[in-house]
């Protein structure tokens, strides 16, 4: 099977539902954005930062556990918490739009509208959660919570307008196997012109730094 | 028996400087660096093999190996998980080394021979005079020497103007702010970064020569990836950006008296007692991050440069001397972000031009220097990372929970996400983004220390914690203001800061400080012969300016210090 796939698939429904729910809120889909171009209505779960930000997670903490070495994946108790965050929002009564039921069972972070995703992120960064009901290791650890929300939101633009997504296929492989397969999408919707050798775009020194037995003079 | 006069831990921003330094003394000395050497022969797959142990020569230097590596592209280079710029192993398959933060932020830092100047701005301006001036335990005087030998060998240079450095000018100037042309910073004003970057190619407007050729040629082509990794140039230590990678360490292996390392976790300072010097280091243990096997290596003399994290973690994973300072007094210049989306209509008239352009010229190329207070400067990135620096990052929450009150020049703070988002991104090349560095008051509390519980292959992990000081905050609130008034008055149309969260730490300073932790030779007053050479010796925050030409300065005159007390090395400088 092709790792990419592979690897996907050991995430659970749930995680990746959840991870998709959380791209989809930060960088959605613009339909409105068609007449600048076919390609600005692309949001990030198109493009699959979903996968990215579970990738990430899942490769991010190793600690010694006994006598080991021992990777911790993050991304289910993150899905975990985001799901909670859910869950306490609406019990809360201060979500803002009625839940799609059909989605709650799977990953309730999923079922709640795109705004009230943000107000999740929003309560838990500002702790306005029971830290209790969240699942380890973010339990009863709020320094952590808020330092992996605040995570999730810059991960996501970064996974979305970085070149991450033109690895396609090869996209979850080891970093140092991925190949660039097409021009990013992210990099087109922001008009940036990739990597490039050079810009003849000089247009003079307005000072200069001369430098004579030890002693440097400006002119 | 010893292996080497003097063994140097860590190669970045000090490490490298203090190698050539006693290299060209004619001391032998050994480096060991953690993470990968990029562009040495000794490694041709440096980040899927163990490949060698030692380079002790120039000509082990590989300039198409290191273009392969350095490859431009943001995600590979930069992602802090797995980036080819990260803190971790060498080996990209295992995850990074882990710091404990229990606040918002993220900590950039590089393993690997470089350090983090393998992506650093090259930014070198000196210490505000002021910051140091009856504050350091050594004058502003006593460090001129040294700053002009560190910038003639980088060399530093003033940046060339490209549209972002012109438009941020023209908003400046009116602004009301004056050029200082100077590297002696003791008046407000505006001026070109004084960059560690060779000057831009002589022949970069003659279309006789095309991008190729002049990508392997000697001077800076302004193809804008300084943060990237820069691959102008035709041999390693002619790479247009100076990170020391391609400037300190083709020159200390030059002298032939230097071996370096690399993939070497140093994990223990090894110490003895003896009866006149008292307690002295001997030597070091350290882990090889590809086998795991532990070796030990004795030497005269030992210089931690390991960085404002590990250095500190080191010194209390030794079990060196208690000094309530050791880790103590951790500054960051705690930044914020701020960026204007322009109209084409106004650039045009500005510059005729209709975009910034913040893809193109030096990552920074312009500041203005605010003694007292800090430094806002011109800083532009590739879209994934201004994307996040820009409307994903903040301390300050979503903006549209906490809209600004009216009457603020900014027009939005915090994250900005949704629909949105996407519009303002429309906007990239039509936006200028600039770093806000804030003269960081030191305070005891922020530290660094090492987990009583956690630990990696390496031992007991750190644990960071930083909080601004109510004067802190307070200066960088007007860094915030004077940088969106120069926004508005080059005319932006949309302004946004983005309130950077209090744990982004990149200019990490002075956790073992000069006249606390060690002497003003830079040698532990507890431990004999051991001796720091990195941006934790720095007394203060250096008033805001960007802190590594200042190590740098220092770590030349450490060099001095050690050899001259150690190896009755005469000094070369004098004061
Ligand atoms: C994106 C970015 C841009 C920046 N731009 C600028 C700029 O323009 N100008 C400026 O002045 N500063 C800039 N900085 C800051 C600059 O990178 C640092 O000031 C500088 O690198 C610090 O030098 P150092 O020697 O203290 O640490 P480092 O450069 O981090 O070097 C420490 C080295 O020690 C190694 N090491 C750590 N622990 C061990 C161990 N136990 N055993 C062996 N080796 C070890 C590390 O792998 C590393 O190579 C920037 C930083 C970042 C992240
Ligand atoms: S702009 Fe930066 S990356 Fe580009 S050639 Fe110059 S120094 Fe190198």
């Amino acid at each position: 099977m092709h790792p990419a796939k592979s690897y996907a698939l050991s995430a659970s429904p749930h995680t990746i539902a959840t991870f998709r729910a959380l791209v989809e809120a930060i960088v959605p889909n613009t339909p409105e954005l068609a007449p600048f171009g076919a390609e600005q209505t692309i949001g990030a779960s198109e493009l699959g930062v979903q996968d990215y930000m579970i990738w990430e997670l899942d490769h991010t903490l190793a600690l010694f556990f006994g006598m080991e070495l021992t990777n911790f994946p993050l991304s289910a108790p993150t899905a975990g918490m985001l799901n909670s965050g859910a869950v306490q929002l609406v019990a809360s009564g201060h979500a803002q739009h009625v839940p799609n039921e059909s989605l709650w069972e799977t990953s309730p972070y999923s079922a709640i509208a795109p705004p009230d995703r943000i107000r999740v992120l929003a309560m838990l960064e500002e702790l306005i959660v029971d830290l209790g009901a969240l699942p380890p290791p973010y339990r009863d650890d709020g320094g952590f919570v808020k330092f992996i929300v605040d995570y999730l939101v810059r991960g996501t633009m970064f996974g979305h307008y970085s070149e991450w997504s033109a690895y396609g296929t090869t996209r979850l492989d080891t970093p140092t196997e991925r190949r660039l397969e097409h021009f990013p999408i992210g990099w087109r919707q922001a008009g940036y012109p990739g990597v490039s050798l050079g810009y003849r775009a000089l247009m003079g020194f307005p000072l200069t730094i001369v430098r004579k037995g030890g002693e440097s003079t400006i002119v | 028996m010893y292996d080497a006069d003097v063994i140097v831990i860590g190669s970045g921003g000090g490490g490298a400087v203090i190698a050539k330094e006693l290299g060209e003394k004619g001391l032998k000395v050994l480096v060991l660096e953690a993470g990968p050497f990029y562009g040495n022969k000794k490694w041709q797959n440096p980040n899927s093999e163990r490949g060698g142990e030692w380079s002790s020569s120039y000509n082990d230097l590989d300039v198409d190996l290191y273009k392969k590596t350095y490859n431009s592209y943001e995600n590979n280079m930069n992602d802090v998980v797995s980036g080819a710029f990260r803190f971790g192993p060498a080996d990209r398959r295992r995850d990074p080394w882990h710091r404990v933060m229990k606040q918002k932020g993220d900590i950039w830092q590089v393993s690997g021979v470089g350090g983090t100047t393998q992506h650093y701005w090259s930014q070198s301006p000196r210490a505000f005079p002021s910051a140091v001036d009856g504050i350091w335990p050594i004058s502003y005087r006593e460090l001129i020497p040294y700053y002009e030998k560190a910038e003639a060998t980088l060399p530093v240079q003033f940046s060339p103007t490209t549209p972002k450095e012109e438009l941020f000018y023209y908003g400046a100037k009116k602004a009301g702010w004056t050029l200082i042309p100077t590297l002696n910073v003791d008046t407000p004003g505006y001026r070109p970064n004084p960059n560690a970057i060779l000057r831009a190619n002589e022949h970069l407007m003659d279309p006789n020569y095309s991008m190729e050729q002049l990508s392997h040629m000697e001077g800076c082509t302004l193809r804008g990836h300084c943060v990237n990794g820069c691959t102008t140039g035709p041999t390693m230590d002619k790479i247009a950006k100076r990170g020391t990678l391609v400037s300190y360490i083709p020159l200390a292996l030059k002298t032939g008296n230097v071996s370096i390392r690399p993939n070497s976790f140093t994990i223990k300072i090894l110490t003895e007692h003896d009866p006149k010097e008292g307690l002295r280091a001997t030597g070091v243990q350290f882990r090889d991050t590809w086998t795991g096997e532990i070796g030990e290596l004795k030497a005269r003399t030992v210089v931690m440069a390991a960085g404002c994290i590990e250095s500190p973690r080191l010194w209390l994973n030794s079990a060196l001397p208690y000094n309530a300072w050791v880790g103590r007094g951790l500054t960051n210049h705690y930044f914020d972000w701020v960026g204007g989306v322009f109209d084409e209509k106004d650039l045009m008239s500005i510059m005729g031009m209709p975009a910034v352009y913040p893809y193109v010229g030096h990552t920074s190329g312009a500041r203005v220097d605010i003694p007292g207070i800090g430094i806002f400067q011109v800083s532009c990135l590739s879209p994934g990372l201004m994307s996040f620096l820009t409307y994903g990052f903040s301390g300050a929450g979503f903006d549209a929970f906490n809209p600004p009150e009216p009457g603020e020049p900014w027009d939005m703070r915090g994250r900005v996400v949704g629909p949105e988002l996407k519009e303002l991104m429309m906007n990239y090349s039509r936006t200028m983004t600039m770093l806000l560095l804030t003269d960081d008051e030191v305070q005891f509390s922020n530290r660094v220390e090492v987990d009583p519980l956690l630990k990696d292959e390496n031992g007991p992990i750190p644990i960071i914690h930083y909080k601004p000081s109510p004067k802190t905050l307070q200066r960088r609130d007007q860094l915030a203001r004077y940088a969106c008034e120069t926004l508005q008055a080059a005319g932006a149309k949309k302004i946004i800061r983005s309130d950077l969260p209090t744990g982004f730490l990149l200019h990490l300073e002075s956790t073992m400080r000069m006249g606390f932790v060690v002497d003003t030779n830079c040698e532990a007053y507890q431990v004999g012969r051991l001796f720091i050479a990195d941006n934790s010796v720095h007394f203060n925050g250096i008033g805001g300016p960007n802190p590594t030409l200042t190590t740098q300065a220092l770590a030349t005159r450490t060099a001095e210090k050690l050899a001259g007390k150690y190896f009755d090395q005469p000094a070369e400088i004098v004061k």
